[in-house]
Parts: structure tokens; sequence; C-alpha cells
């Protein structure tokens, strides 16, 4: 039986696409990098004096009469490079308080089309094994003391990164999650599955 | 209100909102809390332990705190704390579109079903009659968001088979439809698409992916096909997690032989329109909300298909300062989902919400009695339970 979808799978090809050597394929608009200036009056402080912050914004294309999606997918940060890394980089994910999007688009950086295995990006369902933290939503009761002691299990190094603009500036629901300092930032709401990928490569030092 | 009343307590339930409890017709007011999420073994067996699984675990999409009890064979008992990762989501007195930005973001993996339940009861409220074109557009977006969400529950019970190759194609599609979905609305969880009697989709740009879209649904039948013939893989499904009696809604309820789906009982979306009827199936366990799921798939792109030839966008001038009460139901992919809306002014004054997890949460530990803990993700998967619409608080 499993011959048989061993056989399904062979006929199907290789379905991965060339980001990030090449361009994305399918970009989404949104998110993207906004440029532009504008006074308008954003529904969570994302432009002030007229400079956009993609910390805070949530991307509702609200401000569209002044400010121009342009597509481009670089929405990340990096802090800090985690060379020890280079070869392969488990990730433990904590969802501290998201709206389920970020979690989808975290793991879809695994689906056909973008295949981060290639790169040596795994998941991991214990923190004892993993490399980077990801924290993804809102800071919550709840989950506060669970990302630091995560944090506290997992081995070094290590390092932490801070996903959506939930975690990063609290998306006009609530507050950023304000412990533990990110290693890179990765805007969007949710962040594509591009910004990800490209984050995480470049986080681990590794080249495109 | 036109859809509901109060102190009517007519047809199946629903499920709970802060103050009320919610019938297909009628929502009748709630005194006491919510009752906890848990059953307790009522033998006190010594050879019982518990242990601890959650709110952080790689094998769930999202944080949810379980205490499982067990003899160590089969689970006895489970106390689930949903509320681990509860928001609040600062609703009460802002304007309708202040409010959409936060009620998309309830659930983003059904966002439409979230917005055009919450924009249903506005419009309810505003007693407006809304033009056709959004109708139908309102039933493509919300079967394309079906299509994408049943695959990832199907995606999702394939993974603690192993089943990689399987697994990783329904992957595939899954991205396929939410490409889509972000080139006719220009973001991939439809966030900022739906408005008061509008729904910003270019339907033009989807008329061309037709093609694309009856492609995808036969590969997406070749696999479902393949993991219906493979003995190994039903048989993890097969009399796990079986439930037949209520809470049950949505995918769960129609796998059990229920015949309930809001896209046929409620009058807010023209279905009928479309001469849609419910699928129902007559097995209440993990292979008969699987079996369920997969056929729906395909009718939803048929539906979704369908309905474009009338969908338009259209547009709406509503007055800021209108007032009244309004509620609204809808199906969205794990059933039915909804919303209960007071304005004052044009300004919020009560929203509630009632989501349809947290009665398929109250029946996957129903279900999970008795079975055996490596069958515990198949049948937690097959609710397509999602945790960031029960703790929603609104304030
Ligand atoms: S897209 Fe929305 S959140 Fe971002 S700057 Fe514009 S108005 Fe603000
Ligand atoms: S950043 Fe946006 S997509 Fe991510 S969890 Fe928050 S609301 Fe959801």
């Amino acid at each position: 039986m499993s011959n048989q979808w061993f056989i399904k799978g062979v006929k199907k090809g290789i379905l991965t696409e060339g980001f990030p050597q090449l361009p994305p394929e399918k970009p989404p608009l949104r998110p993207s990098l906004l440029i532009g200036s504008s006074n308008f009056k954003c529904p969570v402080g994302a432009l002030d004096e007229n400079k956009w912050n993609p910390e805070k914004c949530i991307f509702c294309d609200k401000c569209s009469m002044e400010m121009h999606f342009t597509g481009d997918q670089k929405l990340f940060k990096i802090n800090r490079k985690m060379n020890a890394f280079k070869r392969s980089l488990y990730i433990y994910i904590i969802d501290s308080g998201t709206c389920g999007a970020c979690n989808a688009e975290l793991f879809n950086i695994f689906s056909p089309q973008y295949d981060a295995n290639r790169y040596g990006i795994f998941l991991t369902n214990t923190p004892r094994n993993a490399d980077v933290l990801v924290l993804m939503g809102v800071e919550t009761e709840g989950m506060k003391s669970v990302l630091e002691e995560t944090y506290e299990s997992m081995p070094e190094p290590k390092c932490v990164v801070k996903m959506g603009t939930c975690a990063i500036g609290g998306a006009g629901i609530g507050s950023k999650i304000s412990s533990l300092e990110p290693d890179a930032l990765i805007y969007g709401c949710p962040p594509s599955p591009y910004t990800i990928l490209e984050a995480l490569i470049e986080l681990k030092g590794d080249k495109p | 209100m036109r859809y509901y009343k109060f102190n009517v307590r007519d047809g199946y339930y629903i499920g709970e909102t802060r103050q009320f409890s919610i019938y297909e017709k009628g929502m009748i007011r709630r005194d006491e809390p919510l009752e906890r999420l848990q059953i307790i073994p009522k033998i006190n067996d010594k050879n019982h332990f518990n242990f601890q699984y959650g709110p952080a675990t790689g094998g769930l999409i999202e944080s949810l705190d379980f205490k499982i009890i067990t003899n160590g064979e089969a689970i006895k008992g489970i106390v689930v704390n949903p509320y681990v990762k509860s928001r609040t989501m600062r609703c009460l007195n802002k304007t309708i579109d202040e409010c959409l930005l936060l009620v998309e973001r309830i659930n983003g993996y059904h966002s439409a079903s979230h917005s055009i339940a919450f924009l249903s009861a506005v419009e309810d409220a505003l007693n407006i009659d809304i033009a056709e074109g959004t109708y139908y557009g309102r039933i493509v977006i919300l079967e394309l968001e079906r299509i994408r969400s049943h695959l990832l529950v199907l995606k999702r019970m394939c993974e603690p088979a192993g089943f990689g190759v399987p697994m990783y194609q329904l992957s595939y599609i899954n991205e396929i439809i939410t490409r889509i979905i972000s080139d006719i609305s220009g973001h991939r969880y439809f966030y900022s698409t739906n408005k008061l009697n509008r729904v910003d989709v270019d339907f033009g740009l989807l008329s061309s992916y037709i093609q694309t879209l009856i492609k995808i649904k036969r590969e997406f039948e070749n696999i479902f096909n393949g993991l219906l013939e493979s003995k190994i893989f039903i048989n993890r499904l097969q009399g796990n997690g079986l439930i037949k009696d209520d809470p049950l809604i949505g995918p769960a309820a129609r796998a059990a032989g229920f015949k309930r789906d809001a896209r046929s009982n409620i009058s807010i979306l023209p279905y009928k329109e479309l001469n849609f009827e419910p699928i129902i199936f007559n097995e209440g366990d993990s292979f008969g909300r699987f079996y369920i799921r997969g056929l729906e798939i395909s009718q939803s792109f048929d539906l979704c298909i369908n309905a474009l030839e009338r969908a338009e966008q259209s547009e709406y001038n509503y007055s800021n300062n209108f007032s009244g009460e309004g509620a609204a139901r809808l199906e969205s992919p794990s059933g039915d989902l909804f919303y209960y809306v007071n304005i004052d002014n044009g300004l919020i004054k009560d929203i509630q919400m009632s989501s349809p997890s947290y009665l398929n949460l109250k029946s996957f530990i129903k279900s999970a009695i008795n079975t055996i803990f490596t069958d515990f993700h198949f049948n937690f998967e097959s609710f397509g339970i999602w945790v960031s619409e029960v703790g929603v608080e609104f304030i």
C-alpha cells in the first residue's frame, strides 16, 4: 500500500519552486512592503508622523489611497545571525494568543511549493531539541510563564524569533510579547511563507 | 431581528454566547456560567493517573491545555482548558469598521465566516436588503474557505498515520487554493475583504481560474479515493472517537446522520437557489468525519463555481449613526457560527458570538473516552477545532 503512495508521489515529480534563488511565484499583495507617506489615521497607529511602522501594521489596506503595497516579501529584520545553525535549524513553536493564521503560515513553509526541509529547517515537538523558539500571537496571561519555561528548557546555543504583528506590536488586539529579546522579527498579519522561509534562511546564516 | 427571537428554544442546539444559549431559531438567556469542559471518571480507580498534554506541544496547531486521566491504556477522563490563550477584543463603543478588523482576526482560518456572520448580524440590525451579487459573492468565498479548511483537516489526519505522500499532496492543493484566494482578494486569509453589503473580490479574475478549480477538484478526488482504498489508514479511523448524540453540529453532526447545516436551514444566504442539499453519513466516528469532509470538498468546488455566475461587487453607503439589534448564523467549515450585535448611533454596544469550536470540543472529549492515546490525534483533528475562536472576550 505504501508502495502505491510512493509511486503516486514520484509520478507528480518535483513541485518545489525556485524561491528564494528566484523571485516568489505568487507573492501576496498584503502583506508586502508598503511605500509612500501619509497622514492617514491608521487604525492601529502604524503611520506615525507619516512614517510606516511594519511592527504595528496589520496590512488592512485602509491607507491605500496614499500608500502603495509593492508585493515585496522582504519583511523581516535579523538582529543576530546564528551561524551555528547553518547545517540545520530545529524550530519549536509557541502560540501565545494567535488567530491561527500565523500558525498555519508557519506550517505552510513545509508544503511542497516551499519545502523548508531542503534548507535544513525542521519542526520539533520538544524544546529540548530546539534551536529556535518561534513566538506568535499577543501576550496572554495563560501562556506568559510557558514561554519563559520553554526557553529555559532549550539547550545552548538558542535563539528567539517573534513572528506576526500580534507578537511584535500587538496588532490592535492586545499587548506584544514583552519577554525574551528577539534575534529576528518577521512582520506580517500573517507573514507569508515566502517571508518566513527567507527570514529563517538568513537567521541561520545560510545563503538563499 | 429578522432571523432570531429572544426566549425561544426552537430547533437544534447551536452553542453558547456570553449570556445566551443559542438554538436554530431562538436564543435563551443563561444565568449560570458555562459548564467546564471535562469528563471525570465516576469511579476513583487507584490505577488511574493523570498526565498533562499541552498547552504548548508540537502535536497541535494551537495552544490547548489537556489533563488526561488514564489507566495506562485507555483515556478514562479529560479536563480541557481552552482559555489558556484567551484574547480580549476591544469592540465595545467602536464603529462597525473598527470592530470588523478585530472580528476577522478571531479565527484567521475561518476569517470569511466570522466577518460575514458578524456583518449579517449588523445588516439585520440595519434592516437592509442585500444585493443579489453580494449574496452570491459571499457564498463563493465561504465555499473557498471551506475547501481549504477541510483540506487542512484531512491533511492533519494523514500526519499521525505517517502517510507522508497524501499529506504533502493535500498541502500542495491547499496552497494552490490559498494563492487563488490571495490573487482575487489581495490577502491569503480574506482579511479586509468583507464589507457591509460588499465583497471586495475580483470575481472576473476568479472566473479565469475555473479550469484550475476543476483540475484541482479532480486531483483532490484522486487523493481522497486513494486514501479510502487504504485499509491501514481507514482502520485507524473506523470506530475511533464514536459519538452519535448531542451536542453535535457541523460536519461532526452530518457524519453521525443529523441533517444539520446552516446552509440549508437559514435564509441569510441563497444556498437553496443553488439546489444545495447537505451530505449525510451514518458513522459518527473519525472515519465518518473524514469521509463527510472529503465529499463536502467536492460539493464546495461545485457550489463555488455555480455561485460565481451571479457574484458581483456592489456598493452600499450606510449612514454612520444607525441603531438596532441583529443576529445571524451561518455554516462555518466547523459548524454553526452565530453573532449577535446591539448598535447605538453607529457604535457597538454589545456583541456576542457562539463559535462551533466550543461544542466541537465538548463532543471531542465525550468521544475520546475509552479510546487509546495513539488514536487521540486522529480523533482530535477530525473535529476541525480552532481554539482561537473559543476563548474570546469582547470588552
Ligand atoms: S495598511 Fe492598515 S495598518 Fe498598515 S499602515 Fe495602512 S492603515 Fe495602517
Ligand atoms: S499577526 Fe495577524 S495573522 Fe498573526 S496571529 Fe495576529 S492577527 Fe493572526
